[in-house]
């Protein structure tokens, strides 16, 4: 199966707080291609959950409009076609964990997945052992790597995230940029993932997206070219740094300004000058 | 000290306070031996079982079929308020009539409107459905709003959310709810069975004994109906503690936000309340329709006016009442502040003394489990039959509910706050009045609110039963005269009252609040 395209096209959504309007999302126009990886940076409170809502409507946007495969995002979801995980895992306590990864299936109405896929997926994610175990007796890791495998289940072909790893320790979280790799590479569902981790956006993502503070609009698209599989030695390579550290500058209240200024001239000759250095990497 | 020390400590002081009560009655300490020796009580109980058991029968066949019924409706009420908000805010009078409904006044209406049976069920049911609901409706919105998203991320909708998620994230709340309820059925039960001449029940059981001044027999009778309401608390608090594990294990205790109501438009929020005020009147109306009754014996809502405002019973009917809300308003307030007080008493008890407290929490729950009706004649014997009676038997009924929600309120206070003062060595005196006092100001107008409709039913009672005197005598004596217009009147008024009470506590609150704000 194959990503769908997700299209943002001058989308506005504003939300009202005590009778006053708080722009959230200021005319922005994203692009993700069928089956590419996209990852969005911007300050905390910039409206970058708010965009994923949106492409799960949950939210309505106020104005343009936002396509997934060039339907709604409602009827998208409905068929089952997406798969999500928050920052919080968000389990039925009361579920066990093969449960948890089933309750997609049943939301969509569908019948009761292979025992064997699930499994699968409990395997994936290194949780073999754990299937009859409650949510309550498992880690906070743990936890959130259920709600990884609950996002694969429905073998999705657009993959929203919003700081998935976001509780774990930064070991897991490299473990788990790995496997996302991985699961990634082999499925290819068009992917949106929000995070706060510089490093984890440049490893894993196509591209970046640099985000303004609220109201959010795209501040800089960054292409990041290293050659997949990227293996763990990437994240000591002094290029992968280099695009961090640029990514780190515009997110930077003082410096962002000058730098994406400087960034919009540079991005259109010269997209980044590390690709044919980490060519070698991998 | 252990948890084990703790419960011995606690076992023990129980222990010494129920010798204390035997050692009490056998010298005859409380008014003259009308406390008699808890040994003489069982004794007697044990004896006379043949003659209990028909009583006992009816009063729990009455008592768990309106647990049913008025657990059902409530669930199916609390669910469609979930499912369309709306439908809460048309049914909002019916729910806060339902709460503040003094079932005393309501019996001899339903007795009138329905057949005896079928009016003692349903006045159970009515006493269940209240705190059923609410603590379900609490319950069904409580379910963590990230799985709500998640699910509909899914595309499910309202319906498969609820089958899904709330439904089952709801299940500790209504059992707890449950808890409440079950006391409320056998209290119904109880009072319909003294009203509506029927031949078996505990209600008639006591009412056939109160004449014979026999303390032990009453004690007996009290403890029977505690023991009924306490079993089917227990039942329901076990089944509680299970789910509650389960569902607490990572539940972080997020609420989704209330619904909003700030930006609505003026002529849609006017025409729900002229709704939620029609909606009891056209139930009322709609009853008597169903039941086809004489209009004499029934009367409608215009029935009522014009019994008490335009017919020309009118004058003498308005000298009756107003006397009789004279005598009945001033104290059930002032029962109100008294029950109140002390509810915040034994609350800075709790906090100060938390052992004792346990060991006192059982005797506590008997005041509430047993039937006010069974209480009252106790009452008198101990303390006669003037306005302390009264006043006694409303800081009874209002204070446990009201303790609850305060020895909560101490209970959520952060414990770091506590920290800071204690890092300073303050003692627990101190404490109290810098942080604990404070911080449960905000508590206290919720147990205002809980315990302002129960006083009125308290005073009603007392009057009915004890002193002669106000709206609860007024509702005998019509009932001796088939005054059914004043019956009619009476239930009306009572629960009008109990309304206006009931709204008077957010006032308060405003009040309160505009105030800490100058500071």
């Amino acid at each position: 199966m194959q990503g769908l395209p997700l299209q943002f096209t001058n989308v506005s959504k504003a939300f009202s707080i005590k009778g006053k309007a708080l722009p959230v999302i200021d005319n922005l126009s994203l692009d993700c291609p069928a089956g590419s990886f996209t990852a969005l940076l911007g300050p905390s409170g910039c409206g970058k959950s708010t965009l994923l809502r949106l492409a799960l409507a949950l939210e309505n946007e106020d104005s343009g409009s936002l396509r997934i495969g060039g339907d709604s995002p409602r009827s998208i979801c409905r068929s089952g076609a997406v798969g999500v995980a928050f920052q919080d895992a968000a389990l039925l306590p009361w579920r066990s964990v093969e449960d948890n990864i089933r309750l997609p299936f049943e939301v969509l109405g569908r019948k009761r997945p292979d025992p064997e896929k699930i499994n699968g997926l409990i395997e994936l994610v290194g949780l073999k052992g754990f299937e009859k175990a409650r949510p309550g007796e498992l880690s906070g890791g743990m936890r959130q790597r259920v709600a990884i495998a609950r996002a694969l289940a429905t073998e999705p072909r657009v993959l929203l995230m919003d700081e998935p790893f976001g509780a774990l320790d930064l070991i897991l979280r490299r473990q788990m940029n790995l496997e996302l790799q991985r699961i990634w590479s082999a499925k290819r569902p068009t992917t949106l993932l929000i995070t706060h981790g510089i490093d984890e956006a440049v490893y894993l993502a196509d591209r970046v997206i640099v985000l303004s503070p609220r109201p959010a609009r795209v501040l800089a698209d960054i292409p990041v070219s290293f050659s997949r599989p990227r293996g763990a030695e990437l994240l000591r390579d002094p290029a992968f740094h280099h695009v961090c550290d640029r990514i780190a500058a515009l997110l930077d209240p003082e410096t962002s300004a000058a730098s994406a200024a400087a960034e919009a001239a540079t991005l259109d000759a010269a997209p980044v000058d590390a690709p044919a250095k980490a060519g070698t990497i991998a | 000290m252990t948890r084990f020390g703790d419960h011995l400590a606690t076992g023990v002081l129980i222990l010494l306070l129920l010798a204390a009560w035997e050692v009490a009655g056998q010298l005859k300490l409380v008014a003259d031996g009308t406390l008699p020796p808890l040994s003489a009580i069982l004794l007697r109980l044990a004896a006379e079982w043949r003659e209990y058991w028909p009583h006992v029968a009816a009063t729990l066949y009455t008592a768990s079929l309106g647990f049913l019924i008025g657990n059902a409706v409530a669930l199916a009420a609390a669910v469609s308020f979930c499912l369309w908000p709306v439908a809460e805010r048309i049914f909002r009078g019916v729910n806060i009539a339902a709460f503040t409904v003094p079932p005393i006044a309501i019996a001899p209406v339903l007795v009138i409107a329905l057949d005896g049976e079928t009016a003692r069920i349903t006045l159970a049911a009515l006493l269940v459905y209240f705190p059923t609901m609410t603590a379900a409706m609490a319950g069904l919105r409580s379910a963590d709003p990230r799985a709500v998203d998640l699910i509909r991320a899914y595309g499910g909708g309202p319906l498969r959310t609820l089958w899904l998620l709330r439904l089952r994230a709801a299940l500790p709340a209504i059992l707890s709810g449950f808890q409440v309820a079950a006391p409320a059925a056998v209290l119904g039960a109880v009072l319909a069975e003294f009203g509506s001449g029927a031949r078996w029940g505990l209600g008639t059981f006591l009412l056939g004994s109160l004449g014979r001044a026999e303390p032990d027999r009453l004690w007996g009778i009290g403890l029977t109906a505690t023991a009924i309401a306490g079993l089917g608390y227990a039942l329901s608090a076990t089944l509680a503690a299970r789910t509650t594990s389960l569902n607490r294990a990572v539940n972080i205790g997020v609420t989704g936000p209330e619904p909003e109501t700030a930006n609505e438009a003026p002529l849609r929020r006017a025409l729900l309340l002229a709704a939620a005020i029609l909606m009891p009147l056209l139930i009322w109306q709609g009853m008597l329709f169903w039941a086809d009754l004489s209009p004499i014996i029934a009367k409608t809502p215009m029935g009522v006016i014009d019994y008490l405002i335009t017919g020309k019973t009118a004058a003498s009917a308005q000298t009756r009442l107003l006397a009789a809300l004279a005598e009945t308003v001033p104290i059930t307030i002032a029962g109100m502040l008294l029950g109140l007080g002390f509810a915040f008493a034994l609350a800075l008890l709790s906090f100060a003394a938390p052992l004792l407290m346990r060991a006192l929490l059982p005797f506590a729950l008997v005041t509430q489990t047993m039937p006010l009706v069974a209480l009252t004649p106790l009452a008198v014997l101990i303390f006669g039959r003037g306005i302390t009676v009264t006043l006694v038997i409303t800081i009874s009924v209002t204070f446990f509910a009201a303790f609850v929600v305060l020895a909560q309120g101490f209970a959520m206070i952060p414990k770091a706050a506590f920290d800071l003062v204690d890092a300073y060595g303050a003692s627990t005196l101190r404490k109290l009045r810098l942080i604990a006092i404070p911080a449960s100001r905000q508590w206290l107008f919720v147990a205002a609110r809980l315990a302002l409709p129960k006083a009125l039913l308290g005073v009603m009672i007392a009057e009915w039963l004890a002193t002669g005197k106000g709206l609860g005598n007024l509702l005998n004596q019509s009932r001796g005269y088939l005054d059914y217009g004043m019956i009619w009147t009476v239930a009306v008024v009572s629960i009008l009252l109990s309304v206006l009470l009931y709204q008077l506590t957010p006032v308060l609150e405003w009040v309160g609040r505009s105030d800490r704000r100058d500071k």
